[in-house]
């Protein structure tokens, strides 16, 4: 099934001389259950992909459709809804609310959405200890290391049940170790649970989690490789290539 | 060189048959997907180092005798085994066969060097991801040694990535560079200046 | 509403010192804002008590209908009535005081009857203002004490401590003299004051009085007040003559105008200090209000967050605001009351609270909290959530700082065309809108006023200095806001300093002008009117003679009518008079129109009168004289000091003669030759006048002394409203300061980790303190400067005329409290900047 579907999708920047095309007519389909990761030297517009697509941010033109549904035409209500509801958001400065716990924190998109806090915080409890925080509920992020905190941030993103999960370099800020733990922990969301990811990093030990990269140049998909499927499969697609040369 | 002296490191521990060789090696290098070594290779290696006199058979050279060779570490085999654990590992890096595919494609109309990079890519990324996959399958509890292992292949394959994206944002700088030209031995005499 | 509540209570509480600090700026701004506007009812009610009494005057004097004694229980009915803010009993009779008790038919030797006062001594000083030259006023417990006038200690030849003995009912009172009043006190010529009882008992009239003398509140209305007391007294009683003089009334209204905008400034002050501390907090928190975006909050969502966390802050800050605000008017006015008592003789009442005032100050105070916070956080939600979670641009930053100081230039031209016209109202408003106005021009001044001062900083601290200086010019936005807190304090500050030194040196040099004169030789009431005799061309000529005098001229007076108004002319010499005095002149050319007065019937006349009957120069005025109507030309508009509260036209003496008949001088000018004796000269000048009993001999430069005493203390209330005004403004500077600092705890934190010492961060905050507080005074000075020029020109429409006097000294003192309270702003912040913890301070977001 399609979940993600990008057609002509352009961002511009600014006008006149500070013009900066940010994306470039850029087609994309994401499948349900998929890991894709987006790939690219820095600029190359793939945190706008991200930003578009997760409805943060309005394209210039073209359209972005999720599950079936036009997002680039929203009003900023039904937009907000969309992502309290269906999106999940995982940043690289992880932005959790200093002064909340990491179960408040993880509680946040369900209470915003009107859950009874009780509920809330069950929910969170449930994937604070899926995510191994089980015993680090009532720590502030300050008293949270990198990692755990990224943790939290994945807790939070994936507490209100969303369809897709949005990460823009969540690896960024971390060490190898615990960035390898957070893709592992990115990899599960897809493989166990069904979700489709979407994330930006330029780790390729990161991306090589996923199971597609799209490699973005100068607001353009200028590659797109799929990494899972057996061998066969890939060395046909490959031979393919070839041929196309 | 190393398929000889690991099953000399696996002899130096005790006597053993053929069969138990291949088996040994292939647990050492990490399984069969990583490094697979065909039995015929072993014995080729086994016969060789008797003949050098490196190992000897331990129930008595008998050709026609129905019983397996047992075989064994000389002193001499040892001595070889303790030169090698002596000498460092170095690979050599700097010999790659992409490279050479880059730069005669670089020469050659029919063929695309960005594309190249690309399939090169995504070749190493479906790499990467088997492995990383494989990694991610083993107990860290158990099983260290093998992700150790892989980890020194994420991070070789990770490195062969990082410069195929040096190579491909450089791309242009290199093809605008004369190409790697033969150096030709001058024949005769030297032109008079 | 709960994720509201939630977010909002633990943003408060996990940034606690932040929480505290902008609350405290809440605090800051109720308390000024409730504190002075509860002053100021009592500080009016002091303020008009002053000048009323200052002139010897009373607002109503209540007597028996056939000026026959009443009981002293009359008092009590006035008890209720709203509108009187001070009352006293008096009795009052002329005593003939026979040749054994030293009275004498000769009035150059002494006199022959003193008017004997019984004074309520709780009450006499609140309604009357009595100045002692020498000893003391009378007390609660005396009784056979007297207080008298100078003017009779020096025909009496008596002294403090001598027994004055005057007939009384039951034959002979002695009463010693305890204190002796001076010139200007609102003492008549022959009166001796002694306590009530002790007059009830000399007179034999006891528990009777015969005078109510009544100061009215401020903002009563005279009349409505004198109806009310004669319906409550019945029908045997009179008001006495309006005594209060309309330049007095207007005096006054001046003052309590001026306490009015004392009011406006303290709100504005106020609502900038809060608006200012909650938008760096809000700027602050821009990135997690994306977040929340991002992760499905709706706009509402984060408004009620906002609003929550201000609205929890403004009641608090609200709350405890009204309660210092309370405690600081009562503070002041218990500390202030015994000096005004002393000094002024005024007793101050408790703080006033007015509904409007409480409720005035609770909206404002949380009105501005939940506003302050929310039009910020709007704007930062009209933006895509992606903006909010990126860094925000400098460039940006910049460009709508260009258009905003074009804003901001727009509303200080709209505000300077509103104080031009001329309504109060508008005026006040003009005012707070030049203020906004200001602030919006704020950020594009910093980057050439720390450039300027920066370049003296870096003369002591090369590197602090220039680091400073970086830091001001890349944030300018911040820097303007934090500048701003103190160039709004300190330019309040000097506009009312500015203000009162030109109303202070305009009095004086009314003063000067009018007794310019070395010497001056009065009738027994200050204002000429009420038919004094006067003296003929005798005395003069004498005065003229005297060894040491060099010039001597006089007033002569009459009595006219134009346009059915009552008209007082004074004669004077158009040669000398300008020569040894002067008028002051508020339209027309001193140069023209003396010599104008000497040819033909030319007037000048004063202002109180040119205003009540829309004369001006040029216009021609229809007197009535004993000899017809006469026409006479305008010249000018000018005043001397003494009959500045009455309608009066000067003429030539020679046209006085011709046209009213009046030939005798009734006040003389002298002057001494500059090298002569004072003292010489005085006494022959006090044998002279020993001959004409009528008139007394005052060495100007004391009495003028006197008065401008007495005119200082009544500004010195407002001197006291200015401090009130200043140090709240300034400790404001001091806490946005520290937020600032807090703000920066990362920044600074990075800087101690490559390498910065503690001394050098603490320099730095220093040297940035510094070239806040000098961008802040140089704003404030020269905003100072134009406002207080704005708020003189408006007070001329409320009919006021004062030159704009540069207040220097102000300035020295602005620079002075400018630059200590930027080293005193920085002393906390800058120590807790040094002691930053690296490793926290990097971790801090």
């Amino acid at each position: 099934m399609t979940m993600i579907e990008v057609k002509d999708l352009s961002k511009v920047y600014g006008s006149g001389e500070t013009k900066v095309i940010a994306l470039d007519s850029v087609n994309l389909t994401i499948e349900q259950g998929q890991f894709v990761a987006v790939m690219g030297p820095s600029g190359c517009g793939k945190s706008t992909l991200l930003h578009l697509i997760g409805g943060l941010d309005r394209p210039t033109t073209g359209t972005v459709t999720v599950e079936g549904k036009d997002i680039s035409k929203m009003s900023d209500t039904t937009l907000t809804e969309l992502r309290r509801r269906k999106m999940g958001f995982i940043f690289q400065f992880y932005n959790l609310i200093p002064v909340l716990d990491a179960v408040e924190n993880t509680a946040l998109p369900l209470i915003l959405d009107g859950v009874k806090p009780e509920t809330a915080r069950i929910k969170a409890k449930e994937w604070l200890t899926r995510n191994k925080l089980e015993d680090r509920g009532s720590h502030r992020p300050d008293e949270l290391s990198g990692g755990q905190q990224q943790r939290v941030a994945i807790s939070r993103a994936m507490v209100a049940d969303p369809v897709i999960v949005l990460a823009d370099e969540p690896t960024g800020n971390l060490d190898s170790r615990s960035g390898d733990e957070i893709a592992s922990v990115l990899r599960k969301i897809v493989s166990d649970w069904g979700r489709t990811v979407l994330m930006v990093t330029h780790d390729p030990r990161i991306a090589a989690y996923a199971d597609r990269i799209i490699f973005l140049k100068d607001g353009r998909i200028v590659d797109d490789a799929l990494l899972s499927g057996d061998n066969g499969d890939n060395a046909k697609r490959l031979k393919e290539k070839v041929e196309a040369l | 060189m190393s398929v000889r002296h690991a099953l000399l490191g696996l002899l130096a521990q005790q006597p053993r048959y053929g069969y138990e060789l291949c088996a040994g090696f292939t647990a050492l290098a990490g399984g069969r997907e990583n490094w697979d070594v065909k039995p015929a290779q072993i014995y080729t290696t086994l016969s060789r180092m008797t003949d050098s006199g490196l190992v000897t058979l331990a129930n008595g050279k008998n050709d026609n005798s129905l019983e397996k060779p047992l075989y064994s570490i000389t002193l001499v085999g040892m001595e070889e085994l303790m030169n090698w654990f002596r000498d460092s590992v170095l690979e050599e890096p700097h010999q790659d066969a992409f490279y050479l595919k880059l730069m005669l494609s670089l020469e050659l109309d029919e063929v695309d060097a960005v594309r190249l990079i690309q399939i090169q890519r995504t070749a190493l990324f479906q790499e990467l991801h088997r492995i990383t996959e494989l990694r991610q399958s083993l107990d860290p509890q158990q099983q260290l040694a093998q992700i150790l292992l892989m980890d020194k292949a994420v991070m070789h394959l990770e490195a062969d990535v990082r410069w195929l994206d040096m190579i491909e944002s450089r791309l242009e700088e290199v093809q605008h560079q004369p190409p790697p030209k033969p150096y030709l031995r001058p024949r005769g005499r030297p032109p008079s200046q | 509403m709960r994720i509201q509540i939630l977010l909002a209570w633990r943003y408060l509480l996990g940034r606690k010192q932040r929480m505290a600090l902008t609350t405290l700026a809440v605090v800051f701004g109720v308390t000024l804002l409730f504190g002075m506007n509860a002053m100021i009812p009592a500080m009016m009610e002091a303020f008009r008590h002053n000048m009323v009494t200052a002139a010897g005057k009373v607002d109503i004097s209540i007597s028996g209908d056939s000026n026959n004694p009443f009981d002293e229980a009359s008092l009590d009915a006035l008890k209720d009535i709203g509108g009187i803010s001070h009352s006293t009993g008096l009795l009052q009779k002329n005593v003939l005081l026979p040749e054994s008790l030293g009275g004498t038919t000769d009035p150059i030797a002494g006199a022959s009857a003193v008017t004997v006062t019984g004074l309520d001594i709780p009450t006499a000083q609140s309604v009357r203002n009595f100045q002692i030259k020498e000893g003391r006023f009378l007390e609660a417990a005396d009784g056979s004490e007297t207080v008298i006038s100078q003017l009779l200690a020096d025909k009496m030849s008596l002294t403090v401590g001598d027994t004055l003995s005057i007939p009384s009912s039951d034959g002979i009172e002695k009463l010693t003299v305890v204190g002796i009043l001076s010139l200007s006190a609102s003492a008549g010529l022959d009166e001796i004051f002694v306590p009530l009882a002790t007059s009830q008992r000399i007179l034999n009239l006891p528990d009777k009085i015969n005078t109510i003398d009544i100061l009215i509140r401020s903002d009563a209305d005279r009349l409505t007040v004198e109806n009310e007391i004669l319906s409550k007294l019945g029908p045997n009683f009179k008001s006495g003559p309006v005594e209060v003089g309309n330049e007095l009334a207007s005096a006054l209204i001046m003052g309590e105008s001026m306490m009015w905008l004392f009011g406006i400034m303290a709100l504005a002050m106020a609502s900038f200090i809060i608006f200012n501390t909650f938008r760096t907090v809000i700027a602050e928190r821009r990135r997690d209000l994306g977040m929340l975006r991002a992760i499905g909050a709706s706009k509402r969502t984060v408004m009620g967050l906002i609003l929550t966390e201000s609205l929890i802050q403004g009641v608090v800050g609200t709350a405890l605001g009204l309660m210092f605000g309370y405690l600081m008017c009562l503070g002041l006015l218990a500390s202030f009351g015994p000096m005004l008592q002393s000094f002024m003789r005024v007793s101050v009442g408790g703080p006033v609270i007015t509904t409007a005032n409480l409720v005035g100050s609770i909206l404002l105070g949380i009105g501005f909290t939940v506003g302050s916070g929310y039009f910020p956080a709007r704007s930062a939600m009209k933006i895509t959530p992606l903006e909010a979670l990126r860094p925000s641009l400098g460039a940006a930053e910049f460009r709508k700082n260009k258009r905003r100081a074009l804003w901001g230039l727009a509303m200080v031209a709209a505000s300077v065309f509103g104080l031009v016209i001329g309504e109060l109202n508008v005026a006040a408003l003009s005012t707070l809108v030049f203020l906004a106005g200001l602030i919006m021009i704020a950020p594009v001044m910093v980057k050439p006023v720390a450039d300027t001062f920066g370049k003296l900083i870096s003369l002591v601290y090369a590197r602090e200095g220039r680091l400073a200086q970086g830091n001001l010019a890349r944030q300018p936005g911040r820097a303007a806001i934090t500048a701003s807190s103190m160039m709004i304090g300190l330019a309040i500050c000097i506009a009312m300093i500015g203000m009162i030194t030109s109303i202070l040196n305009g009095f004086i040099g009314y003063l000067d002008k009018s007794l310019g004169t070395d010497y001056l030789l009065m009738p027994s009431s200050l204002v000429l009117g009420g038919g004094n005799l006067g003296a003929n061309q005798g005395l003069i000529d004498r005065i003229r003679n005297t060894d040491g005098v060099e010039a001597a001229t006089s007033l002569r007076l009459a009595a006219s009518q134009t346009k059915g108004a009552a008209l007082q002319m004074i004669g004077i010499d158009p040669e000398v008079y300008p020569q040894i005095s002067g008028l002051a002149f508020s339209n027309g050319d001193p140069a023209t129109a003396y010599p104008a007065l000497a040819n033909g019937r030319s007037i000048i006349v004063n202002g109180m009168f040119a205003t009540s009957a829309a004369i001006k120069t040029g216009d021609v005025l229809t007197l009535k004289t004993p000899q017809g109507d006469q026409v006479y030309n305008v010249v000018g508009v000018a005043f001397d000091y003494l009959n500045a509260k009455i309608a009066t036209g000067y003429i030539s003496q020679a046209n006085l003669a011709t046209d009213f008949n009046a030939s005798s001088d009734v006040l003389l000018l002298v002057n001494r030759k500059t090298n002569s004796n004072n003292s010489a000269v005085l006494s022959a000048l006090k044998a002279i006048a020993k001959d004409f009993p009528a008139f007394s001999l005052i060495d100007s430069t004391e009495f003028k002394n006197e008065q401008i005493n007495m005119f200082k203390q009544a500004m010195s209330t407002l001197y006291v409203l200015v401090v009130m005004l200043a140090l709240p403004g300034l400790i404001a500077m001091a806490n946005t300061m520290s937020i600032n600092i807090i703000e920066r705890t990362r920044e600074i934190g990075m800087l101690r980790a490559v390498g910065t010492t503690q001394t050098q961060v603490k320099r730095m905050v220093f040297a940035e303190s510094l070239l806040l507080s000098a961008l802040g005074t140089t704003m404030g000075i020269l905003v100072g400067l134009f406002l207080s020029y704005l708020l003189l020109k408006a007070l001329i429409f409320i009919g006021f005329t004062v030159d704009f006097f540069f207040p220097a000294t102000g300035i020295l003192m602005s620079v002075a409290v400018g630059l200590t309270f930027g080293i005193i702003a920085a002393m906390v912040p800058a120590r807790t900047a040094a002691r930053t913890v690296i490793v926290e301070a990097l971790r801090y977001e």
